[in-house]
């Protein structure tokens, strides 16, 4: 390093010109690799190809957990499940109604114990066999019987005594109980004659012989890990064959740049799995040829409390902060926290504010707290009932209990999330004015210390089915682990005798305005007892090209999102805008001022080289010398 | 030197603390003079003294509450007005503010990273070059593995397994941005500890302590010196790098987590280059600024430059 430098340094004026040339030419080139509208970008490629088949692109961030069914439990892959495979039921797309599926009629028995499904006889495999309901009963019992086979989709399986098929077009349920879900099984049914050969189930991802056998609208025709997954249109499906030849879902980790690339035409859709950001969604409304779609999400974000992590028989483990333990707490943590000022400055109005656990969008089961239960925003209120529990803050200003343990709590947030991250700083502020301390936790990986039970709060939130019994299931007792630290379906390790008994008898509740009731006092009692606080149900923000795609259903059909449906309607209903063909994508979507931030930018770097260049050919003149 | 000689001597009652007193400041003038005639290290240090005074004076310049965001003033992504010269981020906070919060991390980072790495350096540098022999080899060997590993990719690793915190940034960039130090002291001492007044001392009974500490420590400082100055900027860079990636503490304001929080936000596709540009441009000046003064410094240190003088 020494010995690097020239034989004199008379002249260190040129160094620093060499130097500063050299970090804008930097500079400017790292800023034309961020700006929209850079002309020096790909050509953008269209819906059409040149042979006139029709692809569909999707954006999507979300990981492939696995292929099989019976493993996937992502948004993701169960959405390409819903098009892979045919369900027994479908839901209907106008208001969430069980609609035939691969089932076209079902009747429970007087003694509610036994349902008989008619499998419909114009579903056909792939490779050309009839789908019967041999493959349904062979599917269930699988589940039942093959404990590598229940890891998605068990909980539906787990009150089933016996399934048989009884006839090619009779497919027959004996339960243990009673069950409301029945015609919400969210089961794809597979083909036995191909999956019979699988040896383990906890381990098959149904991702290696492509095309992948089915019966849905599409069919899976390859996938490459966190690249793309491509499914070509079923001409054959009985509903009808989607109006694309091809759906590719293909991969932006990067938002930013997923959005980008829907400017420039790369892409048909963004999937708003995170949503759009409101600058991006903002943005995007103004430019041409593009629709964004801002529709009430099926989606809770919720405030999770750690009520001391447990297993089925009792055994504790975990860390989670024992002052937790008294409800007082838990009210004063929410009354603490402004949820209109996070619909309005996180979400920036694209979120509805949080009163039950589930979202308004399901009208039959929304619930709402009288104003007395309400856990109103009341910084004042919240501090009394501290005071009141026995936290009373000290002379630094620290809530501190009466073993002298201060309030200081742990929040868990996905890094991934900048929703998480946004909050956790409101909610910093907000606590730290009750005299509580709260560190954000941001890890790319909240699984282990969620199993682990080794957090105090945490930001939580789960996609709500038109049926809304899983989500409820996930906070019974039954759904707790067998063994400390283990994975289990339980989400946040509440196990509370009295929602137990609601559920149970809601399950068992035939008549549905009945059901309901029972749902929303399920909801009132979980609310009580302030272990999930719902802030908000964040807005399904989404956007696509309308010279690319001419319609599409949304679900429900007035005001709804378009990925991550329950059922295939979005992309099975897709129409291929008419002009997709040349080049009318090509960018004009870039804002004027950002082509000219880039003309700007290239006039920069041009002047930088030469520059440059010009002091590269003077030093080496001087070296002549 | 004769004028040093001069005034030393002249008033002969002094101590030779006094003596050792006035000779480290004449050396101090005269590296004074020497670095005032390198132009681009002066401007490097005047552009450090602007923006540590910015730093330091950041909570009398915009006020300790700037970072709240449950007071933030604005809308949401404002452009550039007369009250945000800068816009503002997705709270409403003015990113003004917020750059001058940020300047204390990225500067706090930049020092104490820099310090560790080239601590770590100096330490293994000068045993390397002391003891020779199988230690020597061995420890070598481990610098090569560490001087071959990307950096980038270590410090990311190490932040990933650590909980995310300020110190684990300045840990992650000092523990893996020390080889190079090591090499360079290592050649240093070698050269210093072949001179002969090492071997006179060790004869007088100096032990490996003495002779590291008290002999080759103060010859090889200088070199020291100007690889902290360098080192410096790549801890910027580094601390920035990691928070854009979003592996540093999100409740920390810093330039590179400003970057990150605009991409977050969709600055870069909607087009929102207050929010992107002034971070960016902050990172690359006081990168640039410390490079300048580690250059001036080197040459004013460099021994064989000294020779011609």
């Amino acid at each position: 390093m020494v010995t690097r430098v020239s034989p004199h340094t008379l002249r260190p004026g040129s160094r620093l010109r060499t130097l500063l040339a050299s970090g804008a030419t930097a500079l400017a080139l790292t800023a034309g690799a961020v700006v929209p509208g850079n002309p020096l970008a790909p050509a953008p490629s269209e819906a059409r190809a040149d042979d006139g088949r029709t692809t569909l692109t999707v954006a999507v961030a979300q990981s492939v957990d696995s292929l099989s069914p019976f493993l996937a439990q992502r948004l993701l892959s169960t959405s390409i499940h819903r098009l892979m495979y045919d369900y027994l039921t479908n839901y209907d797309a106008k208001d969430n109604k069980a609609i035939p599926g691969l089932a076209t009629a079902w009747e429970p028995s007087a003694d509610k114990l036994t349902w008989t499904y008619t499998i419909r006889p114009d579903s056909q495999w792939s490779d050309g066999q009839q789908a019967t309901a041999e493959d349904a009963a062979w599917t269930f019992n699988k589940m039942m019987t093959d404990e590598g086979a229940a890891t998605s989709n068990g909980s539906f399986v787990s009150n089933f005594e016996k399934v048989t098929a009884t006839g090619k077009d009779k497919l027959v349920i004996q339960l243990k109980e009673p069950q409301a879900t029945m015609a919400a099984l969210d089961v794809p049914i597979v083909p036995r004659h191909v999956w019979e050969k699988v040896e383990d189930f906890s381990k098959f991802n149904n991702d290696k012989d492509f095309p992948v056998v089915g019966n849905g609208p599409f069919i899976l025709t390859d996938y490459k890990v966190d690249s793309f997954v491509k499914l070509k249109a079923n001409k054959d499906f009985w509903r009808g064959s989607p109006k694309f030849d091809e759906l590719v879902f293909r991969y932006y980790k990067d938002q930013d740049a997923a959005v980008a690339a829907l400017r420039k035409g790369e892409v048909s859709f963004v999937a708003g799995s995170p949503s759009l950001t409101p600058a991006q969604s903002a943005s995007l409304e103004n430019a041409p040829d593009i629709k964004v779609n801002d529709a009430p999400g099926r989606r809770f974000f919720a405030l999770a409390v750690n009520p001391g992590a447990r297993t089925k028989d009792g055994k504790k483990f975990g860390d989670g902060h024992p002052a937790l333990l008294d409800q007082k707490v838990r009210h004063a943590l929410f009354m603490a926290v402004d949820r209109k000022t996070i619909i309005d400055k996180v979400f920036q109005g694209h979120a509805v504010e949080g009163e039950g656990y589930i979202p308004p969008r399901f009208s039959d089961y929304f619930w709402k707290p009288s104003d007395g239960q309400k856990l109103a925003y009341d910084p004042a209120k919240a501090s009394a009932l501290l005071d009141e529990a026995g936290y009373r803050k000290n002379s630094a200003g620290k809530r501190v209990g009466k073993d002298g343990r201060p309030l200081d709590f742990r929040i868990l947030c996905h890094a991934t999330d900048p929703n998480d991250k946004a909050i956790g700083k409101y909610l910093q502020e907000w606590w730290g004015e009750q005299g509580i301390g709260l560190k954000v936790d941001c890890l790319d990986n909240v699984s282990d210390p969620w199993y682990a039970g080794e957090y105090d709060l945490a930001f939580d939130g789960w996609s709500v089915n038109p049926d809304p019994d899983f989500v409820l299931s996930i906070h019974t007792c039954a759904a707790l682990p067998s063994k400390a630290k283990e994975s289990a379906a339980t989400d946040n390790f509440i196990c509370d005798k009295q929602y137990d008994e609601l559920y149970k008898k809601q399950l068992a509740e035939y008549d549905p305005a009945k059901r309901a009731d029972l749902v929303r006092q399920l909801e009132s009692r979980l609310y009580d007892t302030g272990y999930m606080n719902v802030m908000a149900y964040p807005n399904a923000v989404e956007a696509y090209r309308t010279d690319h795609i001419e319609s599409i259903t949304t679900m429900p059909a007035a005001a709804g999102n378009i990925y991550g449906q329950d059922g295939y309607w979005s992309w099975w209903s897709a129409v291929p805008a008419a002009g997709a063909s040349s080049s009318s994508s090509s960018d004009s979507g870039g804002s004027s001022t950002g082509v000219l931030i880039g003309v700007g930018i290239a006039v920069v770097v041009l002047a930088g080289g030469g520059l440059l260049f010009a002091m590269r050919r003077r030093s080496t003149a001087e070296d002549r010398e | 030197m004769t004028v040093t000689t001069d005034k030393a001597a002249s008033p002969p009652t002094d101590s030779p603390r006094a003596l050792a007193r006035a000779r480290r400041r004449q050396a101090a003038l005269r590296f004074w003079r020497q670095y005032r005639t390198h132009r681009a290290g002066l401007v490097g240090l005047a552009v450090l003294a602007v923006i540590a005074l910015l730093a330091l004076t950041a909570p009398l310049l915009v006020g300790a509450d700037s970072q709240s965001v449950t007071n933030a003033p604005g809308g949401p992504m404002e452009a550039p007005s007369g009250e945000f010269p800068l816009g503002t981020d997705q709270f409403g906070r003015s990113l003004l503010a917020l750059m001058l919060w940020g300047t204390r991390v990225s500067l706090t980072v930049g020092l104490l990273a820099a310090f560790l790495s080239v601590a770590i350096g100096t330490l293994i540098g000068i045993t390397a070059g002391h003891f020779k022999g199988w230690y020597a080899t061995v420890i070598m060997r481990v610098t090569d593995w560490f001087l071959v590993m990307p950096t980038l990719v270590l410090a990311i690793a190490l932040a990933t397994v650590l909980s995310r915190s300020i110190w684990t940034t300045i840990l992650a960039i000092g523990v893996t941005t020390w080889p190079t130090t090591a090499r360079l002291v290592r050649a240093q001492t070698l050269s210093v500890e072949s001179r002969p007044y090492i071997e006179r001392s060790r004869a007088l009974g100096g032990g490996h302590g003495h002779i590291m500490s008290r002999h080759v420590l103060p010859n090889v400082m200088p070199l020291v010196l100007a690889q902290t100055t360098l080192v410096i900027s790549t801890a910027i860079l580094t601390e920035a790098t990691l928070a854009f990636l979003g592996l540093s503490d999100p409740t920390i304001v810093s330039w590179g987590g400003l970057l990150q929080d605009a991409r977050e936000a969709g600055a870069v596709s909607s087009g929102n280059w207050w929010y992107l540009a002034p971070p960016g441009l902050a990172i690359a000046v006081v990168a640039l600024a410390f490079t300048l003064c580690g250059r001036a410094i080197e040459s004013v240190l460099n021994p064989k430059l000294g020779v011609s003088r």
